[in-house]
C-alpha cells in the first residue's frame, strides 16, 4: 500500500565467534542501519570491542542497540559442552533476549551447533514440528520467484540426522512457506531427494513421504529428484534428513573447491588455458556474482516458534547485512503462522 | 528633568549559537539542483530537523539566554528564512548570513564555500558584547567545518590557543588579510575565559563518531535532538520535563519511537556521556501528572526501554579523556569537501 512504512523490527546479532571477527559483524549491522529504516539491530557481544568497531564506522545510532555479554563460543568448541560453561556466551544471550520479546529474530555466523542448541533451550518448537531442520541454500542454473531468486532450498542438512517421514512433511511445510516468503515465489516447487524420480524409491521414509506430500493441496510437490537436479535447480526446495543432506552439502561445497583449485592450476600451467580462461573471465564473473552467497545473507533454522538466520562463518558485512533483511523479511512475512498454517492442512 | 522610565534586560547567562543548514534545517546542497531548490523554496516548505525548533524553544524557555545564528546561506535569503524561524516559533537575538555576492563581486571565490574566515570572525565579534561569564553552547553539523570552528572559538578565548597557531590555521585554511584581522581584532577585545561548555555536531552525514575524537569530549557528535537534549539536562541547562517535550514533539512529527530514542538514549552512555542522573530525572518525570505524556502512551514501556539499555551495558564506559586540540593537524577539516587537503587522513 502506498504510504505505508513496514512495520519496525529489531533483530538481534550474536556479534562474536565468526572467522573475521566482530567488526565485521557491526559493520554489517551500521550497513542494515542506513539501508534499512525500519530495522533494528541489538548488537550482543564485548560492549568495548562493538563501541570500538561502531565508532569507526558510518552508521544510524537511533537503529542500534547493544547488549553486553562477557563470553563467546569459538567456531572449533562443542556446543554443548560450551553453553554449558558459559552461559553468557553472546549467541545464548542473544537467544535468550530473543525468547523474551527483546528482539524478534536471532542471526549468528558464529558456530552453528552452538545456535541450534542456544534456540532449541531458549526457543520453542512450532506446535507439529518435532524437530527444527537447518537449511541452507544453494546457487542452480535456473531462477525461481518475482525477484529471479537463483537460490534453491536444501533441507535439513545437519540437525536432524535420521528423520520420519512425519519429520520430511513438516521440512517440505517449513521449507516451502519460507520459500514462498524469501523468494516470493507464489508456488515454489517441493521435491524429495532420493536415488530415482519413481515414487517408490528410496528408504521407506522417502515412499511414506512421497505418498503423503502428493496427497497435499498445499504444497507444489513435484516428485522426487536425484542429486543432479540441485545444482540444475529442477525444485525450489529439497527436502532431505540431516544426515543426507549433510553429506550432499559437503559434496557440493567440495566441487566448488575443486573447481576454483583446477581453474587456478590451469591459470598457472599453460599460457594456452590462460588466455581460454581470460576470454571466458565475464561469464565467469556473472557466474560468480549471480552465486555469490554473500547477496543471500544466511540460512534459516526452520520450525522453532522464532527466527534464527545462520550467517556463514566467513561472512563479510554485506552478507550480515542481508541477513538481517532475509530475518526480517521472515518476521514481517509472520513465518511461523505460515508454518502453522500448511501444518494443519 | 527625570531618569528615563527603562529597564534593561538581564544580560544573558547562557550563549546558544547555531548553524542553520543540516543544524537546524533539513537542507540539501551536495549538488547543482539541490542549490537551486533550496534557493527557490518558501519557508513553510523548508523542513525543520525533528526536535530543533522545540530544544529552541526550551532553551529559551528558561530565560537569560541569547540565541545567535550563524549561517552559510546568502543574505538574500534572509526573508525567507526569517519568516521559517517565525513559523517554528524561534526568537532570535542575532542572525548573521554570508555575503556570498559581496564574495563574488570581489573576486573572493574562496569564501564562497570556505567556512573558517566566514564563521570564525563572525563568532568571535559576537562574542566581543558578551558577559564574561555567559556560558556558551554551539550547535553545528558534520557537512562543514562546525566541530573545527566552534573547538578553535572555544579555545582561542580560553587562551589555550596561541598566535603562532591561529596564523598556521588561517593560513592553511585560505582565510583572505582582512578576515584574518578581524579574527583578530576580535580575539583581542574578548576577555580570557572559558565559557564554552558543549558544541553538538549533528550527523547529517553520519559521519563516524569516532571522527570528532581529536576534539575532545566537549565536541559531542548526535544523531538527533533528543540526544542533544538529554546531555543538556545532564548539564542542567534543561529540566526532565522540558526533554520530554521535545522527545513528545519528535514522536509526533517525525516518527520517533521508543526503539529509536532508547537507542539515542544508549548510544550515548556507551560513549561515557555521564547521563545516569538525567535517566532518574527522566524516569521521576515520567511518573509525574503530565499531559504531554498522553503522546507517549502508545508507548507505555519507555520507562522499561531505558532501564533496560542501561542495564544492558554492565559498568559504564568512562568518560572520554580531555586533550589538547592539534588545530594545525586537523586543518584538513576546515576546508571545503572538494579541497586538495580535505583527502587526508581523519
Amino acid at each position: 500500500m502506498v504510504g505505508t512504512q513496514p512495520q519496525p523490527v529489531t533483530i538481534a546479532f550474536d556479534v562474536m565467534g565468526t572467522d573475521h571477527g566482530p567488526a565485521e559483524v557491526v559493520r554489517g549491522a551500521a550497513m542494515l542501519s542506513l539501508e534499512s529504516p525500519h530495522i533494528h539491530t541489538l548488537l550482543v557481544g564485548d560492549r568495548s570491542l562493538i563501541d570500538e568497531a561502531l565508532a569507526e564506522t558510518k552508521h544510524n545510532g537511533e537503529r542500534i542497540s547493544v547488549q553486553h555479554a562477557a563470553d563467546f563460543i569459538g567456531m572449533d568448541e562443542k556446543p554443548g559442552e560450551a553453553l554449558a560453561r558459559k552461559p553468557n556466551a553472546s549467541v545464548a544471550v542473544a537467544a535468550r533476549l530473543v525468547a523474551e520479546g527483546e528482539a524478534q529474530a536471532l542471526v549468528s555466523a558464529g558456530n552453528t551447533g552452538a545456535g541450534v542448541l542456544a534456540c532449541a533451550r531458549h526457543f520453542q518448537l512450532i506446535p507439529g514440528v518435532r524437530r527444527a531442520a537447518l537449511a541452507t541454500v544453494y546457487p542452480t542454473r535456473s531462477v525461481r520467484g518475482a525477484k529471479g531468486d537463483p537460490f534453491s532450498l536444501i533441507l535439513d542438512v545437519g540437525a536432524t540426522v535420521e528423520a520420519t517421514a512425519d519429520d520430511l512433511v513438516t521440512f517440505a511445510v517449513m521449507g516451502s512457506a519460507y520459500a514462498r516468503i524469501i523468494s516470493q515465489n507464489d508456488r515454489p516447487k517441493v521435491a524429495l531427494l532420493s536415488n530415482g524420480i519413481e515414487p517408490q524409491k528410496g528408504p521407506p521414509r522417502v515412499v511414506e513421504a512421497h505418498a503423503r506430500l502428493s496427497e497435499m493441496k498445499d504444497i507444489h510437490f513435484i516428485g522426487n529428484v536425484e542429486g543432479i537436479d540441485i545444482p540444475k535447480g529442477t525444485a525450489d526446495v529439497i527436502v532431505t534428513d540431516g544426515f543426507v543432506g549433510n553429506v550432499c552439502l559437503k559434496m557440493l561445497e567440495g566441487v566448488h573447491d575443486t573447481v576454483v583449485e583446477l581453474a587456478q592450476y590451469a591459470y598457472k600451467e599453460s599460457l594456452r588455458w590462460r588466455a581460454g580462461l581470460a576470454m571466458l573471465s565475464s561469464g565467469i564473473q556473472r557466474i560468480k556474482d549471480i552465486t555469490d552467497w554473500n547477496q543471500y545473507g544466511g540460512a534459516p533454522i526452520l520450525g522453532f516458534d522464532k527466527i534464527f538466520i545462520k550467517a556463514h562463518g566467513r561472512s563479510k558485512s554485506r552478507a550480515i547485512a542481508n541477513a538481517g533483511k532475509v530475518a526480517a523479511k521472515v518476521v514481517s512475512n509472520n513465518l511461523g503462522a505460515a508454518i502453522r498454517e500448511g501444518l494443519t492442512k | 528633568m527625570s531618569l528615563p522610565d527603562r529597564i534593561d534586560p538581564r544580560p544573558p547567562r547562557r550563549i546558544y549559537r547555531w548553524d542553520l543548514d543540516k543544524t537546524y534545517l533539513q537542507t540539501e546542497f551536495d549538488s547543482l539542483r539541490d542549490l537551486v531548490r533550496t534557493a527557490f523554496q518558501k519557508a513553510h516548505q523548508k523542513v525543520a530537523v525533528p526536535g530543533a525548533s522545540a530544544l529552541i524553544r526550551e532553551l529559551s524557555e528558561n530565560g537569560d539566554s541569547r540565541l545567535c545564528i550563524v549561517s552559510g546561506s546568502p543574505k538574500q535569503m534572509r526573508a525567507v528564512l526569517e519568516e521559517k524561524l517565525k513559523l517554528d516559533g524561534v526568537r532570535w537575538d542575532e542572525f548573521v548570513l554570508k555575503d556570498n555576492v559581496g564574495n563574488l563581486l570581489r573576486g573572493r571565490f574562496r569564501a564562497l564555500r570556505g567556512q573558517v574566515g566566514y564563521k570564525l570572525p563572525a563568532i568571535l565579534e559576537s562574542r566581543v558584547h558578551a558577559p564574561v561569564e555567559a556560558e556558551e553552547v554551539l550547535f553545528g553539523d558534520d557537512a562543514e567545518a562546525d566541530a573545527f570552528i566552534y573547538s578553535l572559538f572555544a579555545d582561542l578565548i580560553a587562551g589555550r590557543v596561541d598566535e603562532r597557531v591561529l596564523s598556521q590555521v588561517l593560513e592553511a585554511g585560505g582565510v583572505y588579510p582582512d578576515d584574518a584581522i578581524r579574527v583578530r581584532e576580535a580575539w583581542k577585545k574578548i576577555p580570557v575565559g572559558d565559557p564554552v561548555r558543549r558544541i553538538f555536531i549533528h550527523l547529517d552525514r553520519l559521519t563516524p563518531p569516532a571522527h570528532f575524537t581529536a576534539y575532545g569530549p566537549r565536541v559531542v557528535p548526535i544523531f538527533n535532538y533528543f540526544q542533544a537534549a538529554l546531555v543538556l539536562l545532564a548539564d542542567g541547562h534543561l529540566t526532565a520535563p522540558q526533554v520530554l517535550k521535545i522527545a513528545v514533539e519528535m514522536v509526533q512529527t517525525a516518527g520517533h519511537n521508543i526503539i529509536t530514542l532508547s537507542n539515542s538514549f544508549q548510544d550515548l552512555l556507551r560513549r561515557g556521556l555521564p547521563l545516569q542522573q538525567a535517566a532518574v530525572a527522566l524516569s521521576q518525570a515520567l511518573e509525574g501528572p503530565n499531559k504531554l505524556l498522553a503522546a507517549m502512551r502508545p508507548m507505555p514501556d519507555i520507562l522499561a526501554a531505558f532501564s533496560k539499555r542501561l542495564a544492558a551495558l554492565g559498568t559504564p564506559p568512562p568518560p572520554p579523556p580531555v586533550q589538547a586540540v592539534d588545530y594545525v593537524s586537523l586543518i584538513h577539516h576546515a576546508l571545503p569537501r572538494n579541497h586538495k587537503g580535505r583527502s587526508k587522513p581523519g
